[in-house]
């Protein structure tokens, strides 16, 4: 689930490592060339209204480059997205603290979470324009509420799964619930937070395009919605390229401090 | 990766829903219900309809059977496209799990399409297969198969030794066989926990193809209520949806366990 790109396996005795490795990098560059070339002959045997080969979406993507409507529309996105993103993570980690040092209200609030988070978000879009309107604040809260549901969600598990040694030492010293959170609690549940924010990062980069294709037509959703209007292919393609690589770069990143922070863990115990 | 799809699957609120009290869950319902009856009072029949007439279009739109028409055939695309999501990811997942050479030129389209949000191919795989079902169909795919290849292939890549060994020594011959009586079966739990995953997005790839198209199904309905701001209606067709995705993903998790169970 959470790695995206698949983990090499270890090369089997036939081949030595070198070659392997070789392999293993050229072999992905070889099926990338072919499957362009295919796509490239197909696209042009094909209607260009509903086909583009990859050599119109490079030509589409210098264009949208050059009137600079990509480089707007990536701005709104990614700014739409860390404003909505760092108030889910404001909210959601106090959230999930409160949640887990107060566990019947965690158990009672966490159905309705649930319920929120397993409903899909496309089919709140009506709800939000009544709510809302169809601006800036509804984007925000599409981003906003399913992405701080999971970051709290996976606080609460870390702040609960906390060592009971470390809380039995604290509590002998007298530390008040604010400083058994402070140093307690939280710096033991940070690889849960992480993981949460892993999650939670998902659930924004896939709200923020809904908000933009079905609330409001802004940003790159809203590229994607008005070119295919238009029947304009490669444009379509160049969006949903950099809306693949805003997720990968954001949810790479996420993973790797991942890594950093249970490793950390993982020495520290 | 085996470890990776579990952990990312707990980390979901599933585990926390408990019922051990329904006593205290009813009083905090009541108190939400009430809560929710006086956010009525003040703000509105529009943004917020109030409990008993949400209620009350529950039961109308159950009545004229539009509700059960449009369930059906929401239901029926999930069916279709989970079906095939299945099909196609056991296979690449096989592929990928136990050949090095399918790995290193296939994987990475999968990891791509799994970091792309379904709803961006949506006006994609529109201009390119139309209005049909068959256009529904793949939107459930593309949203629910990469869970499933990705189970399959990281549950066959840990090579369950011992199981061979002793498949091998009872005279089970041939990667077929041994892929069918011994890898698969022991693979179960996770592909099981990948198909938990993949049940979730079919549900929203499923919303999301019918919001889009506004064509039949649940999603359709919904909207076609949004468009009219009946907001009592649209949250009485909101909530079946919401029970449809929790009661499939249950269901699915009570089918893991019992796998689970077996193999410890």
């Amino acid at each position: 689930m959470s790695s995206t790109a698949i983990k090499p396996a270890r090369p089997s005795g036939a081949m030595t490592v070198a070659s392997a490795l070789r392999l293993q990098h050229v072999l992905p560059v070889v099926s990338l060339v072919v499957v362009l070339s295919l796509w490239e002959v197909v696209g042009q045997s094909m209607n260009p209204l509903l086909f583009a080969p990859p050599s119109r979406v490079v030509g589409a993507f210098s264009g949208l480059i050059k009137s600079g409507e990509l480089l707007a529309a990536t701005l709104t996105t990614v700014s739409t997205l860390s404003v909505g993103f760092a108030l889910a993570i404001l909210v959601g980690i106090p959230l999930g603290v409160l949640m887990a040092q107060f566990p019947r209200f965690g158990e009672l609030l966490s159905p309705y979470l649930y319920g929120i988070f397993s409903t899909p978000r496309v089919v709140i879009v009506p709800l939000i324009i009544v709510w809302f309107g169809v601006g800036y604040s509804g984007r925000l809260f599409l981003i906003f509420l399913w992405s701080m549901i999971a970051i709290s969600t996976s606080t609460t598990d870390g702040v609960r799964n906390a060592r009971p040694d470390l809380i039995e030492v604290a509590r002998s010293y007298g530390a008040s619930r604010i400083e058994m959170v402070r140093h307690v609690l939280l710096p033991g549940a940070v690889p849960f937070v992480v993981s949460g924010l892993r999650i939670g990062a998902e659930r924004a980069v896939v709200g923020v395009v809904i908000g933009e294709m079905f609330l409001q037509l802004t940003g790159l959703g809203g590229l994607l919605v008005t070119s295919a209007k238009s029947f304009q292919t490669a444009e379509m393609l160049c969006a949903v390229v950099v809306i693949a690589v805003i997720g990968t770069i954001l949810i790479t990143a996420l993973d790797l401090l991942e890594q950093q922070v249970s490793s950390w863990k993982r020495r520290a115990t | 990766m085996t470890a990776v799809i579990t952990t990312g699957a707990t980390s979901v609120p599933t585990r926390s829903m408990r019922w051990k009290e329904p006593r205290r869950h009813l009083l905090f319902l009541a108190g939400v219900l009430v809560l929710w009856q006086l956010g009525n009072l003040a703000l509105g029949q529009l943004v917020l309809p109030s409990v008993p007439s949400v209620f009350k279009a529950l039961l109308e739109i159950t009545l004229s059977g539009a509700l059960i028409k449009a369930m059906g055939e929401s239901i029926l695309l999930l069916f279709l496209g989970l079906s095939a999501a299945l099909a196609i990811g056991f296979f690449f997942g096989v592929l990928i799990g136990r050949s090095k050479l399918a790995q290193w030129t296939l994987s990475p389209y999968f990891s791509a399409l799994f970091v792309t949000p379904t709803v961006a191919l949506v006006p994609l795989v529109l201009v390119w297969f139309g209005f049909g079902l068959s256009g529904r169909v793949l939107v459930v795919i593309l949203a629910a198969v990469v869970p499933i290849m990705l189970s399959v292939a990281g549950s066959l890549r840990d090579e369950p030794g011992e199981l061979v060994e002793v498949a091998r020594s009872f005279g089970v011959r041939g990667e077929i066989a041994l892929l069918v009586h011994v890898r698969l079966r022991a693979a179960l739990p996770v592909i099981l926990s990948g198909f938990r995953l993949a049940v979730g997005r079919a549900v929203v790839g499923m919303a999301v193809a019918e919001t889009y198209l506004r064509l039949g199904g649940i999603g359709a309905l919904i909207n076609s209520y949004g468009a009219l701001f009946q907001t009592d209606y649209v949250f009485a067709s909101i909530l079946p949806l919401t029970f449809l995705g929790i009661g499939l993903t249950k269901l699915v998790s009570r089918v893991e366990r019992h796998f689970q169970g077996w193999q410890s």
